[in-house]
């Protein structure tokens, strides 16, 4: 049933990028990398050539680090490719700078245009390079209007909802059936 | 009419939409034109965007599911699927055996009902009046069936963490088997009404030709990716739920025009039943929803869940901060990718051709704009 699978982390590992692989029953993705700013063109660069499809560029709000001096925003962009010949998918990950700029990938693959700029709406994550980053889901006057940012009473930082670094338990408390409901 | 706004010697915009019928929902396409060419269509989106992934992280996550539905109200049952996959899948729930059996009897039968509904919607476009009655007519099988067991008609929410909510009974069972036969003998009138019919053949052969380095590019999938000759679909290459058991096709295009997408879907109808036929016959016996705690408690980290609706591969994305509530959850849609490509795809063609490209496309705008 399952095709012949390659394991691409060897490919990505050579192009010198952070690649791990992750338990796929758990986490739904068989890669995580974990970019800075300045790889992402080229890691997306490196998937079009492997083949990779981009399945869609999002992104989401910790609390930043304290104590950096360069400092980060406390968002995060993720991206996640796919691939249509077999199942592989990879979880790409780059935390925003200050300067809340990431190099846009829209000329690489022209699917992620509307998809940052849809990040730009609910972050304010400014695309470097992008053609377009007028609002596309939300109104025009709401260009300075980010959603999807929390306030700081419910920022959780990001080891708070990131995998512990050893093996994952399963959450099994209080088995109460919920048939009645 | 629009008062065309002249911009060069003979160049105009032309306003698609938002009312327009063959947009199939509040889509702005805004045209720039000469005379009959379209140079350059632009997409205006958001007309009815709701942010569900804001609701999805107010809430917990048990709340969520009735959005689910909201979003491709044609094929909901897939939608669904996905989530409450992608919660068992982080909250380590099991489902039993006749759960997953029901859950892939209903999606499939939603997604011959979407599948019915576009290929009347789409002739209706291209302005043939007739089919429409004989599709809904058969449609109409569908959702009293599915009626019967989830108690709504289009806006499902039947799924439940660990299962569904209510088991199916000899009734449903008999209906779908009478519908399986029933749509059977209708393939011979769509047939003759449609896939030979030469204006239909006209309108759609060798228009709005989809490559599959441009279906990579912008990350298409579903029957439009299909069209072009790539054998993608979820439900094989990364199977969930029950899929695994049963034996079927993936129809594929040759060269991803407008008549490939329509010979894909059509052909799909029929895998569809034949997917639904092995699943009654072997339907297990057992509990339909196993035992979940009333608090699901999502455990930090990530999870990622992929299903295949009748527009293409649908993700969810979840960020789980040890509550009930998601810290974040992202909804990837299909539609959303495929239309991102109507730029490049329809730089320079008839008008007519983009009304025949964008109802092959299937799109469905509320979850385009979520």
């Amino acid at each position: 049933m399952v095709k012949d699978t390659k394991d691409y982390k060897e490919d990505f590992l050579n192009q010198g990028f952070d690649a791990t692989e992750t338990a796929y029953d758990q986490r739904g993705y068989h890669l995580e990398v974990v970019l800075n700013v300045n790889q992402v063109r080229k890691f997306a660069q490196t998937a079009y050539e492997l083949g990779f499809y981009l399945v869609f560029v999002t992104g989401f709000h910790v609390r930043p680090d304290e104590g950096h001096d360069t400092g980060n925003s406390g968002l995060e962009v993720v991206y996640q490719f796919a691939r249509y010949d077999q199942p592989y998918r990879i979880k790409a990950c780059v935390s925003v700078p200050n300067s809340l700029e990431v190099p846009s990938i829209s000329d690489i693959y022209q699917g992620a245009n509307w998809h940052e700029r849809e990040t730009r709406d609910f972050y304010g994550v400014v695309f470097g390079g992008h053609p377009n980053l007028n609002p596309l889901l939300l109104a025009e006057e709401d260009a300075d209007f980010h959603p999807l940012l929390k306030e700081e009473t419910n920022l959780k930082s990001l080891h708070e909802v990131s995998w512990p670094s050893e093996a994952p338990e399963v959450a099994k408390e209080g088995a109460e059936d919920e048939t009645g409901r | 009419m629009l008062e065309p706004e002249i911009k060069e010697h003979n160049r105009f915009f032309l306003n698609m939409g938002p009312q327009h019928p063959s947009t199939h929902g509040v889509l702005l396409i805004v045209l720039e034109m000469e005379g009959e060419y379209v140079l350059d269509p632009q997409p205006v989106l958001g007309f009815i965007h709701r942010m569900h992934e804001k609701m999805g992280e107010s809430r917990p996550c048990s709340s969520f599911m009735p959005n689910t539905a909201r979003m491709d109200y044609v094929c909901a049952l897939p939608y669904n699927h996905g989530y409450v996959s992608l919660i068992e899948r982080k909250a380590g729930i099991e489902v039993p055996k006749r759960a997953e059996y029901i859950r892939v009897i209903t999606s499939e039968l939603n997604r011959v009902a979407s599948h019915l509904l576009w290929l009347g919607a789409y002739l209706l476009d291209l302005g043939a009046f007739t089919p429409i009655l004989y599709t809904f007519d058969d449609r109409e099988h569908i959702l009293d069936i599915l009626e019967s067991i989830t108690g709504s008609r289009l806006t499902y929410c039947y799924y439940r963490f660990g299962g569904v909510c209510q088991d199916i009974d000899d009734k449903f069972i008999e209906a779908t088997r009478a519908f399986v036969k029933r749509m059977r003998k209708r393939y011979a009138i769509y047939e003759k009404l449609v896939t030979k019919n030469i204006i239909f053949i006209k309108r759609t052969e060798n228009i709005g030709i989809v490559s599959p380095d441009m279906a990579l590019r912008y990350g298409m999938t579903g029957p439009n990716l299909r069209g072009s000759g790539i054998a993608y679909d979820v439900r094989k290459n990364e199977p969930y739920s029950v899929y695994p058991e049963f034996e079927f096709e993936i129809p594929v295009g040759e060269q991803g025009d407008c008549l490939d997408r329509y010979m894909v879907r059509i052909r799909e109808i029929e895998q569809s039943l034949r997917i639904i036929e092995q699943a009654l016959d072997r339907l297990p016996d057992g509990p339909v929803r196993s035992k979940v705690p009333k608090n699901i408690k999502l455990t930090p980290g990530d999870c990622n869940f992929a299903v295949e609706a009748a527009r293409g591969e649908l993700s969810y994305y979840l960020l789980g901060d040890g509550t009930s509530t998601p810290y974040r959850l992202k909804v990837r849609v299909p539609s959303y990718s495929n239309l991102s490509c109507l730029p490049e795809l329809g730089r320079g063609i008839l008008l007519p051709d983009l009304v025949s490209i964008l109802g092959s496309f299937d799109l469905v705008i509320p979850e385009i704009d979520r």
